[in-house]
């Protein structure tokens, strides 16, 4: 399978004042072939969800490049950031991050409409987004009326709903119970497989990694174990 | 509805907030009606005096005397180069009981109706006629006086304890007519002296008085030049010419409405730094949806636009209700006091249009910064953010 993300030697440094200031990445390099469904694990601070965000184009970098389906993105300017995370890749959080004065069906149309598409067709992209997570009864609901599983798969509905190339998880199920845990990673086992979206996912929780294609290992900022 | 629905996501605050503008709008519209009356009435009389010379007795206080002249000074007046016409009038308070009085008081005015035809401030009658020298004892009764006098033509009205028979109603001028009952020379010559001193009253012969003459000059005869000549020409009078009213009126009352609407201004202002502090509390709240809104694909202008329209939402419901409550307020006030003929307030279409205009104008530019700032923060920093 050709390669769909890479991430080269890439650097990044937060400076919170002169003299204090964090290496998160030492000169991290990764490959992720398209169709994949990769694990990034390390313990705390070395680095793998700084690199999840350079790699999704959420956060800048140093030095290094970043390429993402053949083209190079670590260079580009704002508008074209935007078109990227619009249409290229999707986003699923911890803490679900969905707009909480939104319903589910809003939150997913919401997507779609900065993708650009008109109300009624995203609506409809929106509905079967959510029905393929399982939710259409649910799409009336605010995430307040809404467990944690629900709320992370109407998350999943909404990174699917412009049909990306890659979804990245950052600890996806790091607020989840074991069971909605389960139902979530079978979930995107599911898409993964059913659509061909690659999923490069974030976790602490060895039930994801042992979902996935493969474990990356990273360790001070640095990829130790490309596995 | 989205946007409602955030605008409304913190009740109170944002109730607070649209309460400041409304208080701000509320003031422009209540300073402002007052201003516009005031306006009108001052734009009527840069009308009325554009074309003609006003003459008074010299050492009096020019073109609103109520000091006497004689009506002798006529022949003189008349002889003058580039004079068509000469009309001798009395003006003098409705009401003897003198009172504190805001804007225009109520006028007698009389008049001998000479140069009638060459007035150029034609006025119209909503019911009855025109006065004529004939009809002692009868009056034209101004809009804003019916009610206060009980006035409909046939009918009688007391003014000064003695009743005239009422001929004419006339339209709403907007300007000094309104306030105004307009009778004979002689009615209002009798009226005028009755309310002297008795010792004065003795020395005088009430038909020989008038209070001004309205001098209409020949076509092509400038007024200013007119006023001057007959300063030069006629003994112990004192003409004026349009730009006197415009010097003592209009400039004054220029400086009086830059006053009402500073004041509706700064109010206005400090509305407006109320929804630069909600705007830049919710946008400092939602740091983190916009944080989200842009992962999943939201452009800057994009979040600009959604935090201006709740901005711009904001300021247009405090400008409605601000509207709202001025309109009501100037509409009770002026119904309040109808009976002292007093119509202070006037909202015009212009100044409600323009207050809710300001309002949405004065939301979107608060709310700008707070829009911007949101917008330019890196997603991954604004998702970061507790």
């Amino acid at each position: 399978m050709p390669i769909l993300i890479k991430g080269l030697d890439v650097h990044k440094r937060y400076v919170m004042s002169k003299d204090n200031y964090v290496d998160a990445l030492q000169g991290a390099s990764v490959e992720v072939e398209e169709g994949e469904m990769v694990a990034v694990m390390g313990p705390s601070g070395s680095g793998k969800s700084t690199l999840l965000h350079i790699l999704g184009c959420l956060d800048s970098l140093n030095a290094g490049e970043v390429w993402l389906g053949g083209r190079r993105v670590d260079d580009l300017n704002g508008r074209d950031l935007t078109q990227l995370r619009r249409n290229d890749v999707g986003f699923i959080f911890q803490t679900f991050n969905l707009v909480s004065s939104l319903n589910a069906l809003e939150n997913v149309t919401l997507a779609a409409q900065y993708a650009g598409k008109g109300r009624r067709d995203a609506q409809e992209a929106a509905r079967q987004a959510l029905d393929r997570v399982g939710l259409a009864d649910r799409q009336r609901h605010r995430p307040s009326e809404l467990s944690g599983g629900q709320q992370q798969r109407v998350a999943v509905a909404r990174a699917l709903v412009n049909g990306p190339k890659v979804i990245f998880g950052d600890e996806p199920t790091g607020n989840l119970d074991s069971t909605s845990s389960d139902e979530i990673v079978t979930m995107m086992h599911e898409i993964n497989h059913g659509t061909g979206t690659t999923f490069v996912l974030v976790t602490h929780d060895p039930g994801v990694a042992e979902a996935c294609d493969r474990v990356v290992h990273m360790l001070d900022g640095r990829v130790t174990d490309p596995g | 509805m989205q946007i409602l629905r955030n605008v409304f996501r913190r009740k109170l605050r944002v109730f607070l907030t649209i309460f400041g503008i409304t208080i701000g709008v509320l003031a422009l519209v209540v300073m402002g009606s007052m201003a516009e009356k005031i306006n009108l009435l001052v734009s009527g009389g840069t009308r009325y005096y554009s074309d003609k010379v006003t003459v008074a007795a010299d050492g009096s206080a020019g073109m609103f005397s109520i000091s006497p002249l004689s009506l002798t000074k006529y022949d003189d007046i008349k002889a003058v180069p580039g004079v068509a016409e000469v009309s001798g009038q009395i003006g003098t308070l409705l009401s003897t009981e003198s009172g504190a009085s805001f804007g225009m008081p109520a006028m007698i005015g009389g008049s001998d109706m000479r140069g009638d035809e060459l007035e150029s401030f034609k006025v119209t009658y909503s019911d009855g006629r025109a006065l004529t020298p004939a009809d002692v004892g009868s009056v034209v009764v101004g809009s804003d006086l019916v009610k206060q006098l009980g006035a409909e033509v046939g009918g009688y009205v007391t003014v000064r304890d003695e009743r005239f028979e009422v001929v004419g109603i006339l339209d709403k001028t907007l300007t000094a007519p309104d306030t105004s009952v307009w009778m004979t020379l002689p009615d209002a010559q009798r009226l005028f002296v009755q309310d002297l001193p008795e010792m004065i009253r003795s020395q005088i012969d009430e038909t020989d008085l008038v209070t001004s003459f309205v001098v209409y000059p020949t076509p092509g005869t400038d007024p200013e030049q007119l006023a001057a000549l007959i300063n030069e020409s006629v003994d112990g009078v004192e003409a004026t010419g349009p730009s006197a009213f415009q010097e003592q009126i209009a400039n004054t009352t220029q400086v009086f409405n830059m006053i009402l609407y500073g004041i509706a201004i700064i109010s206005l202002i400090v509305g407006g730094l109320s929804v630069i502090n909600t705007m830049t509390m919710s946008v400092s709240e939602r740091t983190r949806e916009i944080g989200v809104r842009k992962a999943i694909g939201a452009s800057d202008g994009q979040i600009v636009r959604q935090f201006l329209a709740e901005a711009g939402v904001i300021g247009f419901i405090g400008g409605i209700s601000g509207l709202a409550i001025g309109w009501i307020a100037a509409t009770a006030v002026n119904a309040a006091l109808e009976s002292s003929n007093l119509n202070l307030f006037l909202v015009t279409p212009r100044l409600a249009i323009g207050a809710v205009v300001f309002a949405v104008v004065l939301g979107l530019l608060s709310g700008l910064y707070p829009s911007l700032h949101a917008a330019r923060m890196k997603p991954v920093d604004a998702l970061r953010y507790e």
